[in-house]
C-alpha cells in the first residue's frame, strides 16, 4: 500500500511542484489549500504524514498544528518561508516533527519525509538505547551506562554537562530539538530566555567530537532554532 | 489622529497662556497695550509654526483680539468696542495671523515634498539597479525554458539549460532575499531582532549552505581557540557570510579555495573571507561598497557585486560593525567585517587569540 501524504499548501505553483515530486516518488498525495479543508481531510483520509505550509489563507498554520496534535501523532513537516524564523520554532515546540525552508530541493524534501516516517513507524532509536544502552551513528558512540561518548573508539572527554546534552540529542536523533526544549530538559523549567550557556557548551562539544566544525558529521546546528543529532545507524 | 488633536490644542493653549502672562508682567512693568499686541502676534506666529494646518493659529488670533481688548486696553478687564481703530487692530491681527499660518503651512508642505522627492529618487535608483540586475537572469531563464519547450533538444542539452535556469533562479532568489533584508533593517516597525550567538555556528551554517551549491570549492575554517560570542540577527549575518562566499567565487573567477576565519580584534569579532582568486581590480576597491551600479559598466561586471556588498554593509552597520576589503599579497581578495564581541562568562581556560 502506498504511503499517503497530505499536502496543505495554498500556493498553486508550489502545490503542483510538490504533487509532481511526490507522485513521481510513489507517494499517494491528498491536497488541501485551506486549514478547514486540511482538518476534514486528516479525519477522513488518515494520512501517514502531513506537509504543512504555515501561511494559510483561513487560519494560522500553527493553530492548525496544535489542534491536530490534540488527537493524533501523525508526523508533520512544516514548510516555512525564510522570513518567518520564529514561526517554525513555535511549530516545532507545538509538536511538528521537522521543518523545511523554502526554497527546497526535491532530494532534501524526500529525505526529510523518509526520516519523519521512520521515526514514527518504529521508536527504534529509543528501543535500541533501552536494549543495548548505546547509541551509534557512524564513528560516534554514546554509552548510556558508562556516561561516556566515544568518537572512533576514543573517549571524547566530555564534561558531565556536555555529556547530558549529547545524551539527550542521541535519544531524539534525527529530530530538531529547539533551544527552549533543551534548556527546559537540562537546566529545568526555571531556565528562561538566556540560552547562552547551551550555545557555549555546544561549541565546546563540537570541538571535541567533530573533526571539521564547518562540515559536522554528528551534531548539526539549525541557526535560530536548535540542534539535531545525526540519525542513528540501523540496528 | 486623536493624539495630534490634543497636542495641537495643548500647544495653542500653552502659547496663548504664555502670551497673556508675559503681557500681564510686562504691562505692569512698562504699561501700554502695543506690547501685548506684539506678544500675542508672536504667540499666533509660533502656534502656526508648531501646529498642523492653519485652523489653530486662526482660532488663536480670533481669541487673541478680544482677549487683548478685554485685558490690556483701557478700561482694563472690560470690553471696549468703541476704541478708535479697534476694528482695524482686529482685522490686522487676523490678517497677519492668517498670512503667517498659510505661509508656514506652505513651507512645511514644501519641506515634506522635498523629503518625499528625495526618498522617491532613492527608491527609483534602487529599483532601477534591481531591475537592471534582474533582467539578465530572467532573460536567460525565458530563453532557456523557451528553447526546451519549443525544440526537440537532445536530453543532455536540455539538462545543461535547466542547470543554467536553476542557477539563475537561485541567484534571483538571493537577490530578493537581500532586498528583504534591507527593508527589514530600514523598516521602522520591525527592529533588528538580535540574540547572542556563537559566531562559529553561524559561519559553519553559511559554509554548509555554500557547499551545497559549490561542492567543488574548498572552504577551510580558521577559528579562534576561544568561543566568540556576538549579539546578532543570525539570519542576516548568515546572509552576509553567504554573500561574501559567493562573491569570492563569482568575482575571484578562478577561485578554488576559500578561508573563512573568525578572530578577536579589540572588542570586536573579526570575520574574514579570503580567496585565492583573481583579486579585486584596484580601481574598484575605493567604491566597492556603493549601492548603485555606475553607468557605463557592463551588466555582467555588475551582476553579482554592487548590491550584494552594499546590502552586507548595511546589515553589518546595523549591528554596530564595519566592513573592509583588500587584496592579499599572495593573490586573491579578502573581505572582512566586524561585530561587537559579547562577553562570554562561561569561557574556560582556553588560550586567547587575537587579530
Amino acid at each position: 500500500m502506498p504511503v499517503k501524504l497530505l499536502v496543505v499548501e495554498d500556493e498553486k505553483s508550489i502545490l503542483k511542484l510538490l504533487r509532481t515530486i511526490l507522485t513521481a516518488n510513489k507517494y499517494e498525495v491528498v491536497e488541501a489549500s485551506t486549514g478547514a479543508e486540511a482538518l476534514s481531510l486528516i479525519t477522513s483520509h488518515c494520512p501517514d504524514l502531513i506537509l504543512l505550509d504555515l501561511g494559510l489563507p483561513d487560519m494560522d498554520g500553527n493553530d492548525l498544528l496544535s489542534s491536530v496534535r490534540k488527537w493524533t501523532s501523525t508526523p508533520v513537516i512544516v514548510l516555512s518561508a525564510r522570513t518567518h524564523e520564529s514561526d517554525k520554532v513555535e511549530a516545532i515546540d507545538l509538536g511538528a516533527d521537522d521543518y523545511i525552508t523554502k526554497p527546497f530541493g526535491a532530494s532534501e524534501l524526500l529525505a526529510r519525509i523518509r526520516m519523519a516516517l521512520r521515526h514514527t513507524r518504529t521508536t527504534s532509536q529509543n528501543a535500541q538505547i533501552a536494549r543495548t544502552g548505546q547509541f551509534h551513528s557512524g564513528g560516534l558512540t554514546i554509552d548510556y551506562n558508562k556516561y561516556r561518548v566515544y568518537v572512533d573508539g576514543v573517549d571524547a572527554q566530555l564534561t558531565q554537562g556536555e555529556y547530558r546534552i549529547v545524551a539527550l540529542l542521541g535519544k531524539y536523533a534525527g529530530r530538531v530539538l529547539t533551544y527552549d526544549f533543551l534548556m527546559k530538559e537540562l537546566w529545568g523549567p526555571c531556565s528562561k530566555g538566556d540560552n547562552k550557556i547551551l550555545r557555549v557548551n555546544m561549541a565546546n562539544i563540537r570541538r571535541k567530537i567533530e573533526k571539521t566544525p564547518a562540515q559536522p558529521k554528528y551534531i548539526f546546528t539549525e541557526v535560530g532554532v536548535g540542534y539535531r543529532m545525526a540519525e542513528g545507524d540501523e540496528p | 489622529m486623536q493624539r495630534r488633536w490634543w497636542l495641537n490644542l495643548g500647544v495653542t493653549v500653552v502659547l496663548l497662556l504664555a502670551a497673556t502672562f508675559s503681557s500681564l508682567v510686562l504691562g505692569g512693568l512698562i504699561g501700554g497695550t502695543a506690547n501685548a499686541q506684539m506678544l500675542f502676534l508672536l504667540a499666533v506666529l509660533l502656534i502656526a509654526r508648531f501646529t498642523d494646518g492653519y485652523v489653530w493659529s486662526v482660532a488663536a488670533s480670533i481669541v487673541s483680539v478680544p482677549l487683548v481688548n478685554y485685558m490690556f486696553t483701557y478700561p482694563y478687564f472690560s470690553f471696549n468696542l468703541t476704541i478708535s481703530g479697534y476694528l482695524l487692530t482686529f482685522l490686522t491681527m487676523l490678517a497677519v495671523s492668517l498670512i503667517v499660518s498659510v505661509l508656514t503651512a506652505r513651507i512645511k508642505q514644501q519641506e515634506q515634498i522635498r523629503l518625499d522627492a528625495e526618498r522617491e529618487k532613492l527608491r527609483a535608483n534602487l529599483l532601477r539597479a534591481v531591475s537592471h540586475d534582474l533582467r539578465t537572469p530572467l532573460t536567460s531563464i525565458v530563453g532557456a525554458t523557451g528553447a526546451i519547450l519549443d525544440n526537440a533538444l537532445p536530453p543532455e542539452k536540455q539538462r545543461e539549460l535547466l542547470a543554467d535556469v536553476n542557477a539563475d533562479a537561485q541567484w534571483l532568489l538571493r537577490m530578493i532575499e537581500n532586498q528583504l533584508a534591507i527593508t527589514r533593517i530600514q523598516g521602522e516597525t520591525a527592529p533588528l531582532y538580535t540574540e547572542t550567538e556563537v559566531v562559529e555556528d553561524v559561519l559553519a551554517e553559511a559554509a554548509i549552505k555554500f557547499q551545497k551549491h559549490f561542492p567543488d570549492i574548498r572552504v577551510d575554517m580558521d577559528l579562534c581557540d576561544d568561543i566568540l560570542l556576538a549579539d546578532m540577527d543570525a539570519v542576516l549575518i548568515e546572509q552576509v557570510v553567504l554573500n561574501l562566499l559567493e562573491n569570492a567565487v563569482y568575482h575571484g573567477k578562478r577561485t578554488t579555495r576559500i578561508r573563512l576565519s573568525a578572530a578577536r580584534s579589540g572588542r570586536f569579532v573579526l570575520v574574514t573571507v579570503s580567496d585565492d582568486g583573481a583579486g579585486i581590480p584596484r580601481d574598484r576597491l575605493p567604491r566597492l561598497f556603493q549601492a548603485m551600479p555606475e553607468s557605463g559598466r557592463s551588466a555582467d561586471a555588475q551582476k553579482h557585486m554592487g548590491i550584494g556588498l552594499s546590502v552586507c554593509l548595511s546589515i553589518v552597520r546595523a549591528h554596530g560593525g564595519e566592513m573592509s576589503a583588500a587584496n592579499n599579497e599572495q593573490g586573491g581578495a579578502s573581505v572582512s567585517f566586524t561585530l561587537p564581541e559579547k562577553e562570554n562568562e562561561y569561557a574556560g581556560q582556553t588560550a586567547g587569540c587575537g587579530g
